[in-house]
């Protein structure tokens, strides 16, 4: 998926189902959006159905250190190029 | 220390309305709020009762993102009549986050509609499973998810008791709040209970056939406590809250006294966990009475738990003779107007208590055209009747063999 596609839809995600206002993708998820650790989790179940895989535990770990939109993107990239290879 | 409890807030989201006047409305119009069954897409067509206490009409809830996603059906009921209860209290935000406000709130099960949708994944490919079991399941699910939804959203510090007895829910709620306060460890506690709209229990009782299937083409007509015609109970949802605070800070704060907790009684009838039970019953009212330090006599209503069912108002009529003898006080099943809302019935029937002292007046108990000869030794409230009620007393037995009673005097009437 190309990265202008993979972020249509990851802002549609944030802006339909976590009601994200006007999302910039240099925003910080939590002080901007008040985004917690339970919102991570329940994104990454939202990331599993969009890529239709299912992430391993220390893929999850790894996304903790996510702070913006664009870590989001470069996130999602990096698995998904991991799994190509 | 004992120090003396008030309630000085209350709201309850009920089949029969929501706002006072609604309320109000319908006991004094003998409105129902009984409607068909809905269809769930699942039990609904094996289940032989019909009917449900339906809470039929839109509630704006304005809860932000933030909090929702925590939150199921059950704790939008249980967060708005907290948001109703700490609104109209006037408390200041520094005291709700001080730490000396508690809650004390249930439900039955938590949130039977997001255990349903756990339950589903169980019927889904292996794959799809793990990533539909959101991370949020279990606080939207958890039996003490209204009470913690509660202190989340209004930043409450304070001890919480998320009590789970199925009917006796929210009359625990509000005895052990008052009980919280009342020996000085709180010094106020937002009570109650809510239960959101679930096929499950009624397929409980249906098996167990405790539920009224008589009158599935006139809703309306049922449930009918003490009724020579009844036929059981009518499962029902809705929310309530009351806050209870400390006599003298409030009164210092000027706050408004609805009433004052004077006294409560919770036992178990130490056996069978379906079964009424006389002995225990009787019990409970007679503890509350001397919890209270008042007479029999001194009662001018009861709120009979009263759910219909064939044994259920049988004992509690006996229970009520062998506590408060002949003329005694007035009796009314105040579930003839919505069904039986579960864990919050007794914070609704200590509301609705709360409103008939304010208002003067006593609700009769619905569709009770021919009262069983075992229940008639007691003083059944036919037609609306101008009466003040200076001291109700509100009964609730539960599965499990739990029993308890609270007292509640008119803020009119208190000795200030």
């Amino acid at each position: 998926m190309k990265r202008d596609v993979l972020q249509e839809k990851i802002l549609t995600i944030l802006t339909d189902d976590f009601e994200f206002e006007q999302p910039e993708l240099s925003d910080n998820l939590r002080d901007d959006h008040g985004f917690d650790s339970i919102d991570a989790i329940e994104l990454l179940g939202k990331i599993e159905l969009l890529l239709d895989f299912t992430l391993t535990r220390e893929e999850k770990e790894k996304a903790m250190g996510i702070r913006t939109i664009n870590d989001i993107l470069d996130y999602i990239e990096t698995i998904a190029s991991s799994r190509d290879t | 220390m004992k120090r003396r409890v008030v309630i000085t807030a209350c709201s309850a989201i009920t089949p029969i309305g929501y706002d006072k006047a609604d309320i109000i409305d319908s006991l004094r119009q003998g409105k129902s709020g009984v409607k068909p069954l809905r269809d769930d897409g699942l039990l609904n067509k094996h289940i032989h009762s019909r009917v449900f206490g339906t809470v039929d009409y839109p509630i704006d809830y304005g809860f932000k993102r933030q909090y929702r996603k925590t939150m199921g059906p059950v704790a939008y009921y249980a967060c708005q009549v907290a948001k109703d209860v700490l609104e109209h209290s006037g408390l200041s935000q520094e005291f709700i986050t001080s730490g000396r406000l508690g809650v004390a709130f249930g439900s039955t099960h938590g949130s039977p509609t997001v255990q349903r949708d756990i339950y589903r994944t169980f019927f889904q490919e292996l794959d799809a499973k793990f990533s539909s079991i959101g991370a949020v399941d279990y606080l939207r699910s958890m039996v003490h998810t209204t009470a913690v939804n509660i202190t989340r959203m209004f930043g409450i510090t304070g001890r919480v008791i998320a009590s789970s007895t199925a009917c006796t829910t929210s009359s625990q709620s509000i005895g052990f709040g008052y009980e919280t306060i009342k020996y000085g460890m709180q010094d106020a506690m937002i009570c109650g209970g809510a239960d959101e709209y679930d096929t499950t229990t009624v397929a409980v009782f249906d098996n167990l056939l405790a539920c009224s299937t008589a009158y599935n083409e006139t809703p309306q007509l049922t449930p009918r406590p003490f009724d020579s015609g009844r036929d059981g109970l009518v499962v029902a949802e809705g929310g309530g809250a009351v806050l209870l605070e400390e006599f003298e800070s409030a009164k210092r704060r000027g706050a408004s006294i609805l009433a004052e907790v004077i006294g409560f009684a919770c036992n178990n009838n130490g056996g069978d966990l379906i079964l009424p039970n006389l002995e225990g019953i009787t019990a409970t009212l007679r503890l509350a009475l001397e919890d209270a330090g008042i007479a029999p006599g001194d009662v001018d209503f009861i709120s009979a738990h009263a759910t219909a069912t064939k044994m259920g108002d049988v004992i509690e009529s006996q229970a009520i003779e062998a506590v408060y003898g002949d003329n005694g006080p007035f009796v009314t099943g105040l579930k003839s107007y919505m069904g039986h809302t579960m864990g919050t019935c007794g914070v609704i029937e200590t509301i609705l208590t709360i409103y008939m002292m304010e208002q003067g007046f006593i609700a009769p108990t619905l569709n009770l055209q021919n009262i069983d000869e075992r229940c008639r030794m007691l003083r059944h409230v036919r037609e609306v009747t101008a009466a003040p009620i200076r001291i109700g007393a509100i009964q609730n037995f539960a599965f499990g063999g739990v029993n308890t009673c609270l007292l509640i005097r008119d803020g009119k009437a208190m000795d200030k």
